[in-house]
């Protein structure tokens, strides 16, 4: 009886990059605000990375519309308890955070310096937003499974913690900067995150019930279990905690995350619409 | 606001004649579609993006007092919910309601993003590939502003469809279903008719004899967005779990070297 409204493998992305770049930016405004010159590093890196995916979040958006060229119609009106379109509004406002903080990561000046800290403490908050809105978004619709789940924010959120800080270890890795003590600190931030998502998933599942059947068992339940718990979450959990000093090990954990990160709203936005 | 319109489908006088599925059509200039079997003689199976007064049969043995077969037939429309989660979900505010109560979406307003599709508790609300837009009953929105019922209410040969308003129609409704019982159809009951229900009251509501279930119509609909505060303070609590962790992964004990 009731319509999907056939959100598809653009919309998977948009969740899932848009997830990293929140993330990412968050754990740059935190690393650049609480930790080390050193961390500065990681700062730059998931500022930088922030800014590309959130460009290619507002065209995945803009091309998922059914009237592409009114994207603009979002803009003239704003409905904050609806998270579609503080979600629209949030994207634009991001973009700009993502954009200042990157240039200013590049100053030499100490009072820019400080002024991004600060700038990029407000950031924060949208990225944090950004991370979770699409979880609340799905589960405030009248769509069986999505509507049931009342975590569904929260775990996007953790996951976009996790795949944001492992998608900056991961370039940190590609790009030598794994050699310094900033790459364990990120590597910790990870192990909080993918422990708090783990966390998270759990009492979704516990509160869903057979409500999650739609993920746990049938069709997509091979990826669910296998895809993210076992390989997209838990194994990664293992080589982080006890991977050591082989930074491969690390570099292995964080494709892991991103992938299982991926499968995580592969599974929920398509397993009730296939 | 001018006072409440509404529609009054009363589904013990519908004969399955579909005048008003045709009528709709028509007036509205809607398009063509593939016929679907559905193995009965309804069709299409939903609500589509050119289908938006759509009759259901349902055979229900034993629904007769004397234990007969019954055919439950039931003319299905938009509700115009009072509480309308089509609207609220709407981020362009193409979806609006007019100073009747009903509710519309503005077609050249509309960016077709879907979160109306996704968000009506009926399923009424269709997305229409070539215009890129969200589509449904517009409550024949040009006729009432012209002083015309909407066309499946002027079509029904039954006066199954009523139209008129909402508080008139409301208590012909009530009585009506007090004669139903004293005929024997003791599952007779108003749908939507009642404004401290569910979703507020629909202005499109209807008269059942069967409990909703047997018409594919849900017990107690909800807003659809009823969680939001829950759902963002939880989502927040998060924040703070994955903050607070590296918060303490990057924090510097020993302030100011490195």
């Amino acid at each position: 009886m009731l319509k999907v409204p056939g959100w598809e493998m653009s919309i998977v992305w948009y969740f899932f990059l848009g997830g990293i770049a929140g993330g990412a930016y968050f754990t740059a405004a935190i690393a650049d605000n609480f930790g080390s010159r050193r961390d500065q590093a990681v700062a730059r890196v998931g500022y930088l990375l922030s800014v590309p995916l959130v460009a290619v979040c507002g065209l995945l958006l803009i091309i998922d519309l059914g009237v592409p060229s009114r994207f603009m119609n979002m803009m003239l009106h704003l409905k904050f308890w609806d998270p579609m379109s503080i979600g629209a509004w949030a994207v634009g406002i991001f973009g700009g955070f993502t954009f200042v903080s990157s240039v200013l990561s590049f100053t030499s000046s100490e009072s820019a310096a400080a002024f991004r800290r600060k700038f990029s403490l407000v950031g924060m908050l949208f990225g944090f937003f950004l991370a979770a809105y699409t979880g609340v978004l799905l589960s405030n619709s009248a769509m069986p499974f999505w509507a049931d789940s009342r975590l569904m924010g929260a775990l996007f959120l953790a996951s976009g913690g996790s795949t944001g800080m492992a998608a900056v270890a991961l370039i940190m890795f590609i790009t030598g900067g794994s050699i310094s003590e900033t790459w364990h600190k990120i590597e910790v931030a990870d192990r909080f995150s993918m422990l708090v998502e783990i966390l998270v998933l759990a009492v979704f599942l516990a509160v869903l019930g057979s409500a999650a059947q739609p993920i746990t068992s049938g069709h997509f339940a091979p990826l669910f279990w296998g895809g993210l718990v076992a390989a997209g979450l838990i194994l990664p959990l293992l080589l982080n905690l006890f991977g050591g000093r082989v930074r491969a090990l690390g570099a292995v954990s964080a494709v892991l995350v991103l992938v299982g990160g991926f499968i995580l709203r592969y599974v929920i936005v398509m397993s009730i619409q296939g | 606001m001018a006072r409440t319109l509404a529609m009054f489908t009363d589904t013990s006088l519908c004969i399955g004649c579909r005048a008003c599925q045709v009528a709709c059509k028509q007036w509205n200039e809607l398009g063509l579609e593939t016929p679907e079997w559905t193995g009965t003689y309804q069709n299409h199976a939903h609500f589509t993006d050119k289908t938006y007064r759509l009759v259901r049969f349902m055979e229900a043995p034993g629904a007769k007092p004397n234990g007969d077969l019954a055919w439950l037939l039931m003319s299905d429309v938009c509700k115009h919910c009072a509480q309308a989660g089509c609207l609220e979900a709407c981020p362009t505010g193409a979806i609006y309601r007019t100073e009747y109560g009903t509710v519309n979406i503005n077609q050249d307003v509309c960016n077709g993003c879907r979160y109306c599709v996704a968000s009506c508790p009926f399923g009424v609300v269709a997305f229409n590939e070539q215009t890129g837009t969200a589509k449904k009953c517009t409550f024949c929105n040009d006729r009432i502003h012209n002083g015309l019922g909407p066309a499946c209410a002027k079509a029904c040969p039954t006066d199954s469809i009523q139209f008129g308003f909402r508080d008139e129609l409301v208590a012909k409704a009530a009585k009506r279903v007090e004669t139903l019982k004293g005929m024997g159809f003791k599952d007779a009951q108003l749908y939507g008719a009642d404004s401290n229900g569910f979703l507020g009251g629909l202005n499109a509501f209807f008269l059942l004899l069967a409990k909703p279930a047997s018409y594919n119509l849900p017990d107690n609909p909800q807003r659809p967005q009823r969680n939001v505060v829950v759902d963002s303070l939880l989502s927040i609590g998060s924040a703070i779990l994955v903050g607070v962790g590296a918060l303490l992964a990057f924090r510097e004990r020993g302030k100011g070297e490195a």
